[in-house]
This record gives structure tokens, sequence and C-alpha cells, in this order.
């Protein structure tokens, strides 16, 4: 007799009784309960998993942007791929994922945007990292139109913080997604370029205002 | 298309955890290696390339995790008194009872005897209704293969129980 043939379970009844009993199905009640266990595992794995993909080639070097289910996460340029994902690892604790596919709206978006064939982003921020002040400096960066610039000073008095200047410079400087949020965008009160943490430094500031036309105080 | 991860889930959890249920025939073990199983498919969901079939792919995932799981246990035979709801619930003559505990332990063990594959193929097959193809996608085998695995394990089930008609020997 072939495998083909095989007159499946072909056992003595008791046999296959005792079978049946060996192999008999969880109840309806353990198995939910382990479902919901479950559900509950993955709630919890979900935030500790972020996902990243990369461009190599952009207007501002190689280009990484990691994201989450929230949304975006983190962005960064012009280093390598171990240096970001140790950023990105260090920042959040969580488990990183190269995903092309997660990655690739960010991305293209972004690309279009250094390519000048965007000019705004449709992209959620996963802004939960941050601290409240963080949040309120990055919200009033998020809403300087493109072609503008405000000054930290500017930045300060519109969170209520008309002192805090230094402390705004900070937390621009850590931007964990610029270009999308443009902290480029916030100068020195004398309307120098002051600084900027992303890829490439004042260089890449002065090019993405060029890029967004802004017209820079002399 | 590929489905959202959650869907999977909300599909196959429950006969996943019946299946290593089955395998492990212990609460606890079981419902950790759902977890791990499930926990294991999401975190290698990105890699599964659309039109997959995905629950033979997720029995492939919780085959491996119950065999290590499996392995790190030592085998007992503890678990034979609940397993029939007949014994639980008395009613038998004494005789009757203890022939049929001595047959359950006895298939309980020639389950446990036989190899792994074996034995998982067996339980996709009778219990988890998992097509020929489907078993040999999580077993990582030909179809052919699959087919043999649950020839040999019935097999070996039949020339154990033959000689007393169907007595424990």
């Amino acid at each position: 007799m072939t495998p083909n043939m095989v007159p499946e379970f072909e056992l003595d009844d008791k046999v296959l009784k005792a079978l049946d009993a060996v192999y008999a199905a969880p109840s309806e009640q353990v198995t939910k309960q382990a479902q919901a266990k479950l559900r509950r595992a993955l709630m919890a794995a979900k935030g500790k998993i972020v996902y990243y993909g990369y461009a190599p080639r952009t207007r501002v070097g190689p280009l990484f942007v990691a994201v989450n289910d929230r949304g975006l996460v983190a962005l960064d340029f012009g280093l390598s791929e171990q240096e970001f994902v140790a950023r990105v690892t260090q920042r959040t604790k969580a488990t990183l994922i190269r995903s092309d596919d997660q990655a690739a709206e960010a991305l293209k978006q972004v690309q279009e945007y250094l390519e000048g064939k965007r000019t705004t982003f449709d992209l959620s921020l996963d802004m939960s990292r941050m601290s409240e002040f963080q949040r309120r400096v990055l919200g009033i960066a998020l809403k300087i139109p493109r072609g503008k610039v405000l000054t930290y000073g500017d930045v300060a008095k519109a969170i209520g913080k008309p002192q805090a200047s230094r402390a705004v410079g900070q937390a621009l400087g850590r931007n964990p997604v610029p270009i999308v949020i443009p902290c480029h965008r916030v100068l020195g009160s004398d309307g120098s370029l002051h600084g900027y943490s992303g890829g490439g430094g004042i260089k890449t500031k002065a090019w993405l205002l060029q890029l967004e036309g802004a017209t820079l105080p002399q | 298309m590929k489905p959202e991860f959650d869907e999977l889930v909300e599909r196959h959890s429950g006969e996943i955890f019946a299946y290593v249920w089955r395998m492990l025939r212990e609460a606890h073990d079981a419902e950790d290696c759902l977890q791990e199983t499930f926990l294991r498919a999401f975190r290698s969901y990105e890699r599964v390339r659309a039109g997959t079939n995905y629950r033979a792919w997720l029995y492939k995932i919780a085959t491996n995790a119950a065999r290590s799981h499996w392995k790190r246990r030592k085998r007992s035979e503890t678990y034979t008194i609940d397993l029939d709801p007949e014994l639980q619930a008395g009613g038998m003559s004494v005789a009757d009872r203890v022939e049929k505990k001595a047959l359950l332990a006895a298939v309980m063990r020639a389950v446990e005897e036989l190899p792994d594959q074996q034995r998982a193929a067996l339980i996709m097959r009778k219990y988890q209704e998992l097509s020929y193809g489907e078993i040999a996608a999580a077993l990582e085998c030909t179809e052919s293969a699959a087919r043999a695995n649950v020839y040999q394990a019935v097999k070996k089930l039949q020339a154990k129980f033959v000689l007393n008609e169907g007595g424990a020997r």
C-alpha cells in the first residue's frame, strides 16, 4: 500500500477513541482566555516595534525614516544605516525592523519635497516620546509656513516663555524629524542661521531655506 | 493585498491555540506557545509575500515553537486522568475504568514516541483538518512527505495496538 492510498486513521475503535481523548480540543473558555492574553502581548509588542527604511541618494545624502503604528518617529540624513539604527534604538528603546513597505510613504513625500515637487507633508507624527515643552516648541515650528522664518525668541514668545530662547534652541536641535517638522525655519535673533543639527549642518539649513524660497535677512 | 496582521489573529488564533494545545497538552505551555507563535509571526510578517498561505505559514511557526517547548520539557504522563470526560464522570465499572485508563496511557505514550514530524502531521491532518499541501508548507517538506508522515504515524499506532483487540500492550 502506498501512502497515497492511506485509508486514513484506520485504527481500532477503542484506540481511535483514546486518541481522540488524548487530542481533545481545548474548551471555549480556555481558548478565549488564551486569545485575550495573546491580544495583550501583541499590543505591547506593537509599541515596541519601529520600522525603518532609507533612500540611499537624496539631495541631502542617504536619508532614513523610522515609523511605527502612530506615525513618523524619526528622520535623519547624511549618516550610515548603523548610526541611524543605533540612534533611534537608543531614543525609542524599540526593536528596529527594516521595512521598505512601511517606510515607503514617508520616504516618498520627503524625497518629493527635496526635489521641489511637494510643498507640504501629509504624514502623521509620533510625538509621544517628547517632553511637553519640546512638543509645544515643535508644534510652533510646524505652523511656520514654507518660505517664512521665525527667530528662537519668536518661538519662545509664542509658547509664552519669552526668556526661554536657549531652551527653545535646544528643543529644536533635538527635533527627531527634521525637514518634516521644519526646525530649519527658525533662526537666531540676529537673523543668522545659528545652527542645524541635521546632517550637513548649516549648509543644509541654508539649502532648505533656499529651496523654499525664504528671504533671509541680510 | 496582504491582510492586516490583526485579521490573521482573528481568523487563526483559535485553531493555532487548539493545535499547540494538542501538541503540548498543557494549558500554560500552550498559552505561551500561542503568544510566541504570533509574536514571531508579527515580527516577520513584513517579509511574508502577499498570496502566501498564511494559515500554513502560522502552522509552521507554531510547529517550531511547540517543538522547542517540547524539547525543554520532560515527558510526562500525568495528564491522562483529566483527558477523558467518561473517566472523570465515573459510572463505569472498576475493570472498565482500569482498562480505559491503561489504554489512554498507552496511546499517549505511543504518540509521544512518534517522531516530531509524524506527530505534528497526524494532529494537523486528523484534528486540525489541514490539507496535505498546507501540512507540507507547515513542515517545510513535500506533499508526499507530508502524506508519508501521517501514514507512518497511523501505521505505528496500528502496529502497537493490533495484537490485543485495542488493549494496551
